[in-house]
């Protein structure tokens, strides 16, 4: 976002609207009425499927409904009350975060450097090596989920099995079905599953990055890892926080993988807010509604829609102030 | 002497660097084969005799090749059907948000309108929000506008959720477009319309097929969306939601299932090897700015 804010700004101020021209609001907006009908199938498109359903999902949180018929028993700030008391959310909270916090670095370090390897021009069957890379992305984690299910099956010389052959666990392992580990699981399928498009990212961010400034770099007696810190690395900062910013947003939504992976089991030890949310909407696993109940999944988003809004507001300022304190350091 | 002495230097350099990019290559492939293990485990188990899918485990090899998997998951549980249905729903995915996205992004892009920021902010911010619980107001939507249970909903839905990225790649991917091809397009007397329509969408090839590739592995794996609006009308499921069906009434027929995901994939990925060349080309070209 702070990106698009600052494109925003430089284009504006080199050409200011000349002063001499300022005519009244209705006719620039009649003057601009091909623009409005261009941005009419979007436009509509977005307030009717996504915006319009936020606002009327805060019209639920004050209700008691199992989502049959018209919401009717009111019962105020009572559904808000009950998630901020239900440790389940709270725990949900946390795997979701710790899901973000561990996926989100490991898989940009590890899309990073594979982006840096792919990126060599000299580098024979990069199409080929994208391609495998980016496969999983692809895949629907529908499709994931099963396979994966059934891989880590104990049917024959399954994983836990194998391991336990090589001494270094003592027999059958239930990987998605321990609290121990099912996390810990996810988190690593999930890396496996949406690199790709931060491969993909960075790539195309690489390419951006002129050949000319590691020739010259070269000139000047620059080695690998020099041209890396003092060339890769600033040229790719903008586009960085985008990726970074992104693959926050996407970690902070996780719902299809758990959802079929483990449905937010064993115990609640995967549950993350989408996957606790949807079965309060939808009944199923979550202790805190045997109901489905409309009402609780609004307030449990909303909270959730408000810590998000928080934290992206800190990461957005945090970025910012990271990005001028170098641009000062730069002059 | 020194000429000699020296001679064999560059020999042994060489080699070293191949033997390093040797070390490369395998460390590419072996990762990639890792990476691409669980679609090879699939592949094989959807070949598998039922007895050879539980005692092989994690060996992707069948010991015997059974075809016919594939043509029993295929009539048995009316994949034909589903494959249409997804083919259809993708399609109808792709077009939708091609058109509104490159329209949207041109406008966002190049013309100037009161109300601009005000619309580009919600639409950032709508990026934040989480989007799964709000299915029940959509769902109550589509029903008052009589679309419930058409693949029209299911399009619709899903277009609508991946408007506002396509809507940023098309507009970061305008914006490059040098502006003197319009202002010459102009001075020629070309309208409004002409220009888009004949100049800006023709340059976008790149960015229709990123938004178009992105759209359509979203629509073909999209799995709550068709489940939701087509639930009393099973002749009207994907492949995602019939595959899970499939599990349901069939929970033992394990190869047919691994026969079922592979029909699932097969397309999808076929598609994004044919397109991707335009895929990092047109994500480049949107980062640039």
């Amino acid at each position: 976002m702070s990106l698009l804010d600052t494109r925003e700004r430089k284009r504006a101020s080199p050409t200011p609207p000349p002063a001499a021209a300022h005519p009244g609001l209705g006719r620039r907006i009649r003057a601009a009425k091909w623009s409005y009908l261009y941005l009419a199938p979007m436009a509509v498109l977005l307030l009717a499927f996504v915006v319009y359903p936020i606002f009327a999902s805060f019209g639920y949180t004050f209700y008691r409904w199992n989502g049959i018929g018209a919401p009717g028993n009111y019962v105020g700030l009572a559904n808000f009350r009950q998630i901020l008391g239900d440790s389940i959310f709270w725990g949900a909270v946390e795997h979701t975060f710790v899901y973000a916090f561990v996926l989100v670095p490991v898989q940009l370090l590890l899309a990073l450097a594979l982006a840096l390897v792919l990126n060599n021009p000299k580098l024979k069957f990069a199409l080929f090596f994208r391609t495998v890379y980016f496969i999983p992305v692809v895949t629907s984690a529908a499709v994931v989920g099963v396979v994966i299910q059934l891989m880590l099956a104990n049917f024959g010389d399954s994983a836990g099995s194998l391991l336990a052959k090589t001494g270094m666990t003592n027999g059958h392992i239930d990987w998605l079905g321990d609290p121990h580990t099912a996390l810990a699981v996810i988190i690593a399928i999930g890396i496996w599953h949406t690199l790709g498009y931060n491969l993909v990212y960075f790539l195309a961010g690489l390419q951006t990055i002129p050949a000319e400034l590691y020739e010259a770099a070269k000139l000047d007696g620059c080695g690998p890892v020099q041209s890396f810190f003092r060339i890769t690395i600033p040229m790719l900062r903008q586009v960085g926080v985008v990726i970074v910013v992104l693959a926050f947003i996407g970690s902070f939504q996780v719902f299809d993988l758990v959802q079929v992976l483990t449905g937010g089991g064993p115990y609640f030890a995967t549950e993350v807010v989408n996957t606790y949310i949807y079965h309060l909407a939808f009944g199923g696993s979550a202790g805190a509604a045997a109901q489905p109940d409309i009402g609780l999944a609004s307030a449990a988003s909303f909270l959730y829609g408000l810590l998000l809004i928080v934290f992206s507001a800190l990461q957005v300022l945090a970025l910012r102030g990271i990005s001028r304190r170098r641009a000062a350091a730069d002059r | 002497m020194s000429t000699l002495s020296q001679r064999p230097r560059p020999r042994r350099q060489l080699s070293l660097r191949q033997g390093r990019r040797g070390l490369l290559y395998l460390a590419l492939l072996g990762g990639g084969l890792i990476w691409l293990y669980p679609f090879l485990w699939a592949l094989g188990s959807s070949l598998k005799s039922t007895d050879g899918f539980f005692s092989g485990g994690l060996n992707p090899i069948p010991s015997e090749f059974h075809w016919s998997n594939y043509s029993e998951a295929w009539t048995q549980a009316d994949f034909s059907k589903f494959f249409v249905n997804t083919v259809l729903f993708a399609t109808g995915t792709v077009i939708v948000t091609l058109l509104a996205t490159s329209m949207a992004g041109y406008v966002l892009a190049r013309t100037d309108f009161p109300g601009k920021k005000i619309w580009l902010g919600l639409v950032g911010v709508t990026l934040f929000l989480p989007h799964g619980y709000t299915i029940i107001p959509v769902f109550d939507l589509i029903q008052r506008l009589h679309l419930l249970n058409t693949l029209w909903s299911v399009v619709i839905v899903q277009s609508a959720g991946g408007m506002v990225f396509g809507t940023f790649l098309f507009m970061g991917y305008f914006t490059t477009i040098d502006r003197g091809l319009e202002d010459a397009a102009r001075v020629d007397g070309a309208n409004f319309h002409q220009i888009f329509w004949r100049i800006m969408l023709p340059l976008s090839g790149p960015m229709l097929a990123t938004v178009g590739l992105f759209a359509c592995i979203n629509a073909w794996n999209s799995f709550f969306i068709p489940l939701v609006f087509t639930l009393s009308r099973p002749e009207l499921h994907t492949l995602s939601v019939g595959m899970f069906n499939f599990i349901g009434q069939n929970s033992t027929a394990w190869t047919l299932v691994c026969a079922g995901s592979v029909i699932t994939l097969l397309p999808i990925v076929l598609i994004f090897i044919v397109l991707q060349r335009f895929f990092i080309n047109g994500l480049a070209g949107a980062v640039k700015q």
